[in-house]
């Protein structure tokens, strides 16, 4: 009933956003039917554990769903309100996981040193094979990466999927016994991997970070397997606490760049893509005949590769505004630029 | 008292000879020699302080300085010879030597008493600061010419090593029970307090000497090593290199080898290396290292490191590139020099100022002070009645002021000046900051609600003890905020805003959220706030969170009342869904404004303006038509637009800028760029920037209007 439940959804998910983007989420789909179903049967069974459980879960998945809803609102087209269309859902999505990606790494970082100061009695049985799972789809995604692929690593329950632009980057994190957890709620071990995936969407500056994204969870997940060695071959349980805090500074790490550059683009910042290239241009522009200055420089990202520029020229009152116009036009498309709005004054004679 | 430092200076000529000559690579190799010098001499030094805090154990103080002085003096008349070479002193020298032996006895007295008192790990930090350090420390405190931020850091990281010795260091306190008849003593304070009361008797706790012979040998070691070699070393390399590199080096050295020595001289391996093997070991416990020093040595290292190092104005440039003859060139930018060395306090001070003299941030800046005092007065109290509720409450409230903190930031942040990057300026700090706030709020509502389904199911029984009156407070704090920031309304409502964020008229008022702990039985709500209208996102977020902080206790006394009298049980998870559900309702309403600003929705209350003047637009004389409208609310007062008219080929472009400007100006757009286009061009923008639908449009409208086209296709 449940695999039915999950196809069934899953495939209504496929339907809906025939994309690339779309198949990275499936995984959030999966873990969403699955927290409902948990929700359902522990309503009906009664159990406290599973219910809370199960809320726990849809927390994690509301980032997931906030990539996926981003990823189908931006594909609405534009009307009267928003003459932009709603390509900027995504930033906000990236945002928006980024803040919950934080914040996690935050709360295991305390829990860790919650733990680490007093360290809790560990189930670690199934700690090993599932650790060591979560570390070769890390594997997988970095190989997978190189292709510009994705790839998706989940221990047993929970991700967050962290879906900068066209949610192609997703980021997983998993609890790892949280699935068993009826009697005491949160006091059972715990691993965490996570692996990100990356589309090829993305320009090349944000391959670098994406990339060390995906290693920061590689050595995640090494420790890990570590740690679960540690525990049990010579029962070392402060290792656990020790690999969760880690975890959290990694995730905390690699989160912050992308996190900055999604602020930068809410924020108009001007895109550091364009940074370096810019004075060049407003020099060349500045070197038209007729052209006496040039001010009010706005350039901003609308959303990834799409950059908006708005600039106001002083002319000379008898250069030709329309050679001008389509001069600075074609110098900062060559930079990259594709929507630009030039505004020509005359100067008084 | 003898006059151990009576010769004349080291000379200056070492083996090297001249070293005028040499270049800068074979200086850098004698540098390193003497730095290996300096390191060794300083180690030994740190070795033989150690010693002589053993020596102190059994020789009485005086003795013990009376033989030291004696030593060194011995040794340096028979290697300066001050008497047979040298010119002859005069009577005013004379006197000079006089006061300088008298004080010298003074200091070395108190230096002595202090390690008998405080143990020698302690008196190294304490008193081996080089006369650098000490200088250009005292010139920061006492006079106005510090010689900049840098300094005054160091300065106060100085300071705040003294502080931390003084307080927070736990000065073994086995061994001051076993000493002191008056009990122990806690911290290095009251130790100095007994020292000054002990000293007027010269009291001291030692025994009786039994066998002078067996002291030579520590004696002889202490000597060497604590005055003659490092008195040879550190003039030589005070000479060798320069003053401060060698008071840098030297003081980082002394206070490594101090904790290092401080850990492991009661170590079985270094036994071997003490002079003295005394039988008593029971002392090994004593003046061990504490966190307090540990971190005292740190920031006196770094105080030193900074207050020793030479003060370099406009020294530094960067290089820009080589001048034709090949020299170097070098940018002296003192603007950017004076931003990346502006000093703590200064900042802190400034943007104190810009806090105070705004209206919204200095309501937030006196409401978290206000939670903050709160929240520090339930943290001592929880300590020190040691109750864990109290501190993970209070703890809670600590994480709960960072919403506060980050409103204030984004309230300063708004005001700073657009620069090159952020060329709109720092505008939308405030809707990210209320956005996120909105956004937290929105995660802790859920938590709450979650939690409280879970205890809907299952009623944990609560000690209702605990908490009122940690509850009233809170909810005293929070309606003192509430009050503040709903005057800080009738005051904001006047201040321009962006339309978007608050044309809705929902009210806030009556909106709470608490999150109890229900582990510890007793939940805390505080809030911090503003109201409605008037108000930006920045100040909306903040003030929905204090909002729903207040009825967040309101609701946890509620619930306590009810559980009290009439014992419901269900009425605490009540409460909590009740207060999640209004938090969640009343955020929806600021993260859709957020969302729409960050989204870049045209400002909802300005659409029909825009409209009417996109209308008027179409009608100005010469004017074909107009695409790409875009306006967008930037911040709260700005708001941006960007629009493409077409014209025919004949009229003033300049008139048809000035004209749609002001018709947009009167709608509310004062960031707009209009750019005019006759129609030739069409062709050439639809080719260059926008896709193959708008082309075709454009075409259809072009073909339409049966305007022909001299326009060839550029690309």
């Amino acid at each position: 009933m449940l695999l039915n439940l999950f196809r069934k959804i899953s495939s209504w998910f496929r339907s809906i956003l025939a994309d690339k983007t779309s198949r990275n989420s499936s995984p959030s789909s999966a873990s969403t039917v699955f927290a409902f179903v948990e929700l359902l049967y522990g309503v009906w069974s009664n159990s406290l554990g599973l219910i809370s459980d199960s809320f726990h879960m849809f927390f994690d998945c509301t980032a997931l769903l906030a990539g996926l809803a981003a990823s189908v609102i931006s594909k609405w087209r534009s009307n009267d309100a928003f003459s932009y269309g709603y390509v900027r859902a995504e930033v906000l999505a990236g945002f928006v996981n980024g803040l919950f990606l934080i914040f996690t790494a935050f709360f295991i970082f305390s829990e860790g040193v919650e733990r680490a100061l007093e360290p809790p009695d560990v189930h670690h049985e199934r700690l090993l094979p599932v650790s060591i799972l979560g570390f070769i789809v890390n594997l997988i995604g970095i190989f997978v990466f190189q292709h510009g692929g994705h790839g998706h690593s989940h221990g047993s329950g929970h991700e967050h999927s962290h879906s900068l632009f066209n949610g192609g980057l997703s980021h997983g994190h998993s609890h790892g016994d949280h699935g068993h957890g009826h009697e005491h709620k949160h006091s059972h071990g715990h691993s965490h991997g996570h692996s990100h995936s990356h589309g090829h969407s993305h320009g090349q500056d944000y391959c670098h970070g994406v990339f060390l994204h995906i290693v920061a969870d590689t050595l995640g997940s090494i420790g890990v397997i570590i740690s679960a060695l540690l525990m049990q071959n010579y029962g070392l349980m402060i290792a656990d606490p020790i690999c969760s805090m880690l975890i959290a500074l990694l995730i905390g790490v690699s989160i912050v760049p992308l996190l900055k550059e999604s602020i930068g683009i809410l924020m108009q910042r001007t895109p550091p893509s364009l940074e370096n290239a810019l004075p060049q241009c407003y020099q060349r522009v500045q070197q038209l005949q007729g052209v006496y200055s040039l001010h009010d420089p706005h350039f901003w990202t609308l959303c990834t590769d799409v950059y908006i520029g708005t600039l106001k020229l002083l002319v000379a009152p008898d250069a030709d505004g329309r050679w001008i116009l389509s001069q600075t036009h074609n110098i900062f498309t060559q930079a990259g630029v594709r929507q630009l709005y030039i505004q020509i004054d005359v100067a008084a004679m | 008292m003898e006059q151990p430092y009576g010769g004349r200076p080291w000379p200056a000529s070492g083996p090297g000879g001249g070293v005028a000559g040499a270049n800068r690579r074979l200086s850098f190799c004698r540098l390193t020699r003497y730095i290996v010098l300096l390191c060794f001499a300083k180690v030994l030094k740190a070795v033989g302080l150690f010693e002589s805090y053993d020596l102190l154990k059994v020789v009485h103080l005086v003795q013990f300085i009376f033989v030291m002085q004696l030593g060194s003096a011995v040794f340096m008349v028979l290697f300066q010879k001050p008497f047979s070479s040298g010119k002859v002193i005069t009577k005013r020298q004379w006197i000079k030597i006089f006061k300088h032996a008298v004080v010298g006895c003074i200091i070395s007295l108190l230096w002595f008493f202090g390690l008998t008192l405080c143990g020698p790990l302690r008196t190294l930090l304490l008193f081996e600061h080089s006369d650098v350090v000490v200088l250009s420390l005292l010139s920061v405190l006492f006079t106005s010419s510090g010689g900049g931020p840098a300094k005054t850091r160091g300065a106060a990281f100085f300071i705040i090593a003294v502080i931390c010795l003084l307080l927070f260091d736990n000065d073994d306190l086995m061994a001051k029970i076993a000493e002191h008849p008056e009990g122990h003593h806690d911290s290095a304070l009251t130790h100095v307090l007994y020292t000054i009361i002990a000293f007027l008797g010269v009291a001291d706790h030692k025994s009786k000497v039994e066998s002078w012979s067996s002291l030579i040998m520590p004696f002889v070691t202490v000597i060497f090593f604590v005055v003659i070699l490092d008195f040879y070393v550190e003039s030589i390399c005070s000479v060798k290199m320069e003053a401060s590199t060698c008071a840098r080096y030297g003081s980082f050295l002394i206070f490594i080898s101090a904790l290092l020595f401080g850990n492991f001289w009661t170590h079985p391996i270094t036994d071997q290396l003490r002079a003295m093997n005394k039988p008593p070991h029971h002392e090994s416990t004593e003046h061990v290292l504490s966190g307090g020093v540990v971190v005292s040595a740190v920031f006196f290292v770094l105080s030193a490191n900074i207050l020793s190092s030479p003060s370099r104005k406009g020294q530094k440039g960067t290089l820009i590139g080589y001048s034709p003859e090949g020299t170097p060139l070098y940018n002296f930018m003192g603007d950017a020099l004076q931003q990346s060395s502006q000093s703590l306090p200064r900042f802190i001070k400034e943007s104190l100022k810009q806090i105070l003299e705004e209206y919204d941030s200095r309501q937030i800046f006196y409401f978290l002070c206000l939670n903050l005092a709160f929240t520090f007065v339930e943290l001592f109290y929880g300590v020190w009645t040691n109750s864990l509720g109290l501190i993970s409450d209070g703890f809670h409230m600590l994480f709960d002021c960072s919403a506060l903190v980050m409103g204030l930031f984004a309230a300063l942040m708004t005001r700073w000046k657009a620069t090159r990057i952020f060329s709109y300026g720092y505008g939308r700090v405030e809707i990210l900051s209320g956005f996120i706030n909105g956004l937290f709020l929105m995660v802790i509502a859920f938590f709450v609600f979650m939690e409280s389904v879970a205890r809907l199911v299952d009623p944990p029984d609560i000690d209702t003890n605990m908490l009122t009156p940690v509850s009233v407070g809170g909810l005293i704090v929070n309606l003192v905020g509430i009050c503040a920031f709903s005057h800080a309304h009738s005051h904001g409502a006047s201040r321009g805003g962006c339309p978007a964020a608050h044309d809705h008229s929902h009210s806030h008022h009556g909106h709470s959220h608490g999150h109890s702990h229900s582990d510890h039985g007793h939940s805390h709500g505080h809030s911090h706030g503003s109201s409605g209208g008037g108000m930006n996102t920045n100040m909306r977020g903040v003030f929905l969170h204090v909002l729903a902080d207040t009825l967040g206790s309101v609701g946890v006394i509620v619930s306590t009342i009810f559980i009290q009298q009439f014992g419901w049980l269900i009425a605490d998870p009540l409460c909590s869904l009740f207060i999640a559900t209004l938090i969640f309702l009343s955020v929806i309403p600021l993260l859709k404004d957020a969302c729409q600003v960050l989204l870049l929705r045209i400002p909802p209350e300005q659409e029909k303006d825009l409209h009417a003047a996109l209308e008027k637009i179409q009608k100005i004389e010469g004017v074909i038509s107009y695409r790409d409208p875009h306006f967008w609310c930037h911040s709260a007062t700005v708001v941006a637009g960007t629009i493409h008219v077409q014209v025919v080929s004949d009229v003033m472009e300049q008139r048809i800028v000035q004209q749609v400007t002001a018709i947009l100006k009167d709608a509310g757009v004062n960031n707009l760029t209009v750019q005019v286009e006759k129609e030739a061009y069409f062709q050439h923008m639809s080719g260059l920037s926008t896709g193959f639908q708008d082309v075709l449009a454009m075409t259809q409208q072009l073909e339409s209007m049966k305007y022909y086209k001299d326009g060839t296709y550029i690309m």
